[in-house]
């Protein structure tokens, strides 16, 4: 099976993560779609690193991942005092700024 | 298994980095254990003394820059003279951004809130209003300038994304922090942090596909690929175009810039001060780096797209400043329209246009920071006053002020004698000597269309009667008047003597690839 | 100029195979999906028998702990950093080990910085 595949579904999932972000409502749930973004990313660098015959692809994954985990934890700092003054983690309550 | 070989490590080079990741680090360590009642005062000493310390090692590296000794860590980080410009740059217009943080005096505590999740009027509340306020901004505020200046030296795609997000979670954080309409500015901060994290999820798939088509993240290796592209070049467009979208909505370009009037409006006025100068610069720095060292054997696919997308910021920016009215979301608009011109410089492709966009960013900034200095001293019971409406009427109440402002928004409108008008001179020009004259067509046609919001604000603000609702302007404290002064006589001084800086911005415009 | 435009033609098929694959996803759930769902009283409860259920499937629960998540979760990921780190520090030298040493002191810091907050403590 050529490594080629890995990448075909590595672009699907970030796809699927793009799409889910435009189209949930759940601040939580359009977290997760970025994490699936971000893992797809994970999954195209190991795969090119498997192709290209080098060792970065896999360190770059590992920066990926960390940086992921701060992205989470400020992430969900920030829902949760959404959450604790609203009652509400729907993106569609955050509606005060427009215009 | 092979012998190991460590990087060399060049620690004078990497100095002004360090100095600020350090102090940020002792800066956690007073949150911990300084009394809370001088805190404040310790973090913003510290933190400016530290953004000194920096600078000054800045200029002491200027001139010494080599060829050979530009690059550093193994080629990840790469502080040549255009690195070095933007580094300055970044440091001084954060040192007086900062200024604004440690403002005490305008409200009780500062602009910044302890525990942002606590009731608004609670027993709580109350407590915490007597408090010194948030001085964790200040380690945030240095670990983001921090990241800012490693993502102006970033010498591959893979230090690029660490240091976006370096500088970018700390903003996602001060932006929730505000003391007033707390609502908004949470808001404001989820906004940010959902569309901000989404862009570098792009950039980051971006970086994969780069490094699949070029077999290393490197911006030589890039270069290299893309000259000697007998490979398909699906992977490279397709890197490229995501790795931009990240980059774009940084600088707040169209159609990636509608985060950039509901965080504007919702964070701390001291923050967007920070983000509209700091932000802004940092995020060209790598975008110019990114275009012109790795990607420039692609100019023929990236110009037109970029073209069309500089083209929509202006229009978008001038378009909707117009129906503003609310000052903060106006200066918003106008800092999106403000990217459209700074990318007409960029895309002139020449060495005119890295140095127009260089005093172009330095210029704007100074410009920025003053005006949202100002705006921080309109206020009445309820925190600042920023509706249109409520500054009518102001030039009679207080001329200074008002005549300050004037003068700051003609600045903005690319009036002579103003820093704005060779700023937009400069990238103009770049523009038309690169063959791009379609682009400068729509700016100055935009520039015109721009104009007229901020005439309207400062028709309001002298020739309209002051009503009973108009605010009263506060006296600003000492570090607000600096940066006010700081801001208005840079303004002025790069309009009228701009020789140094576009000197300097000059010879700053050279990569080492 | 047309050879030009046939560059971009991968980039194009690409966009409209992502438009279509999305498209047709939603298209498919639009067609395999019940049009009639079956609304009998009681058949969306969680019991279908018995007691009926109060209030809603959904409680809140009290997370107390959570800032303790929140800390587990970098510290478990920071320390992918020590697996390479651990195969080449006694190869590398005194130099390597300091490193280490400093990036586990900015952790220590960030724990410090968390235990002088009270974010350790049950509240």
């Amino acid at each position: 099976m050529t490594p080629m595949w890995y990448i075909v579904l590595a672009t699907v999932l970030f796809s699927i993560g793009a799409v889910g972000v435009l189209i949930r409502r759940n601040a939580i749930v359009l977290f997760m779609c970025i994490e699936l973004m971000l893992n797809a990313a994970n999954l195209a660098l190991v795969t090119f690193s498997r192709i290209n015959g080098t060792l970065d692809g896999q360190i770059m994954a590992f920066f990926a991942m960390v940086v992921a985990a701060a992205e989470v934890v400020i992430g969900l700092a920030i829902i949760m005092l959404i959450f604790r003054t609203r009652r509400s983690a729907s993106v569609d309550d955050a509606n005060l700024l427009k215009y | 298994m092979p012998e190991l070989k460590l990087p060399d490590i060049d620690y004078a080079a990497l100095l002004p980095m360090l100095i600020l990741f350090g102090a940020a680090c002792v800066g956690v360590l007073i949150e911990g254990f300084v009394p809370r009642s001088v805190r404040n005062m310790v973090q913003l000493v510290l933190s400016l003394a530290a953004m000194v310390a920096a600078l000054v090692f800045v200029i002491r590296r200027a001139g010494e820059v080599t060829a050979e000794n530009a690059a550093t860590i193994g080629g990840a980080i790469m502080i040549d003279n255009m690195g070095l410009f933007m580094e300055g740059a970044l440091l001084v217009l954060g040192l007086v951004s900062l200024l604004l943080f440690g403002e005490r005096t305008l409200e009780r505590g500062g602009a910044f809130v302890p525990h942002a999740a606590v009731t608004v009027g609670s027993e709580r509340d109350r407590e915490q209003a007597v408090d010194s306020g948030a001085t964790e901004v200040y380690p945030l505020a240095l670990f983001s300038l921090g990241g800012m200046l490693m993502f102006v030296t970033a010498n591959d795609l893979l230090t690029m994304f660490v240091a976006l997000e370096v500088f970018s979670l700390p903003l996602y954080l001060m932006c929730a922090l505000a003391r007033r309409k707390r609502l908004l500015s949470q808001e404001s901060a989820l906004k940010y942090f959902l569309l901000g994290a989404y862009a570098s999820a792009f950039f980051l798939f971006g970086v994969a596909m780069i490094y699949g088509f070029a077999k290393g993240v490197d911006f030589r290796a890039i270069h290299e690929a893309v000259r000697g592209s007998e490979t398909s070049p699906t992977l490279l467009l397709i890197g490229l175009a995501l790795v931009a979208i990240g980059l774009l909505f940084k600088i707040a370009a169209a159609p990636f810039h509608v985060w950039t009037p509901d965080v504007y409006q919702g964070a701390p006025t001291p923050v967007t001060a920070f983000m509209a100068a700091c932000t802004k610069a940092a995020a060209f720095g790598a975008l110019l780096r990114v275009l012109y060292v790795g990607f420039d054997g692609a100019k023929w696919h990236f110009t037109p797209v970029l073209g069309a997308v500089a083209v929509l910021t202006m229009l978008v920016g001038a378009v909707l400043a117009v129906t503003q009215t609310d000052l903060k979301r106006l200066l918003a608009y106008s800092s999106v329209a403000n990217a459209g011109y700074l990318m007409v410089g960029l895309l002139g492709g020449n060495k005119d246009g890295l140095s127009s966009t260089l005093f172009y960013l330095v210029a704007y900034g100074f410009t920025v920071i003053a005006a949202f200095a100002l705006v921080s001293l309109v206020r009445d019971a309820d925190g600042e006053a920023t509706h249109l409406s409520r500054w009518a009427g102001l030039g009679r109440r207080s001329p200074l002020f008002a005549g300050i402002f004037t003068f700051l928004l003609l600045a903005f409108a690319g009036i002579p004698l103003t820093s704005g008008f060779m700023a937009k001179f400069g990238v103009f020009g770049a523009a038309i000597a690169g063959d791009q004259t379609w682009l400068v067509i729509f700016g100055v046609l935009t520039s015109i269309v721009l104009a007229f919001p901020y005439l309207r604000v400062v028709v309001m603000m002298w020739l309209s009667e002051p009503g009973e609702t108009t605010p009263s302007v506060s006296i600003p404290g000492v570090l607000t008047s600096a940066v006010l002064g700081i801001g208005t006589v840079a303004t002025l001084l790069l309009g009228v003597l701009p020789g140094p800086l576009l000197e300097l911005a000059d010879q700053a415009s050279s990569f080492i690839r | 100029m047309d050879e030009y435009l046939d560059s971009y033609a991968p980039v194009a098929l690409l966009a409209l195979v992502g438009v279509l694959i999305v498209g047709g996803g939603f298209l498919a759930n639009r067609l395999l999906r019940p049009r009639q769902p079956n609304a009998a009283a009681g058949k969306r409860d969680t019991y279908e028998c018995g007691l009926d259920p109060v209030p809603g499937g959904w409680a809140q629960m009290h997370i107390r702990y959570y800032l303790y998540a929140y800390l587990y979760v970098l510290f478990a990921v920071e320390a992918v950093f020590l697996f390479p780190w651990a195969l080449v520090y006694l190869k590398a030298g005194l130099a390597v080990i300091v490193e280490m040493a400093i990036f586990i002191g900015v952790l220590a810091l960030g724990l410090l910085y968390a235990w002088r907050k009270r974010a350790l403590t049950w509240q």
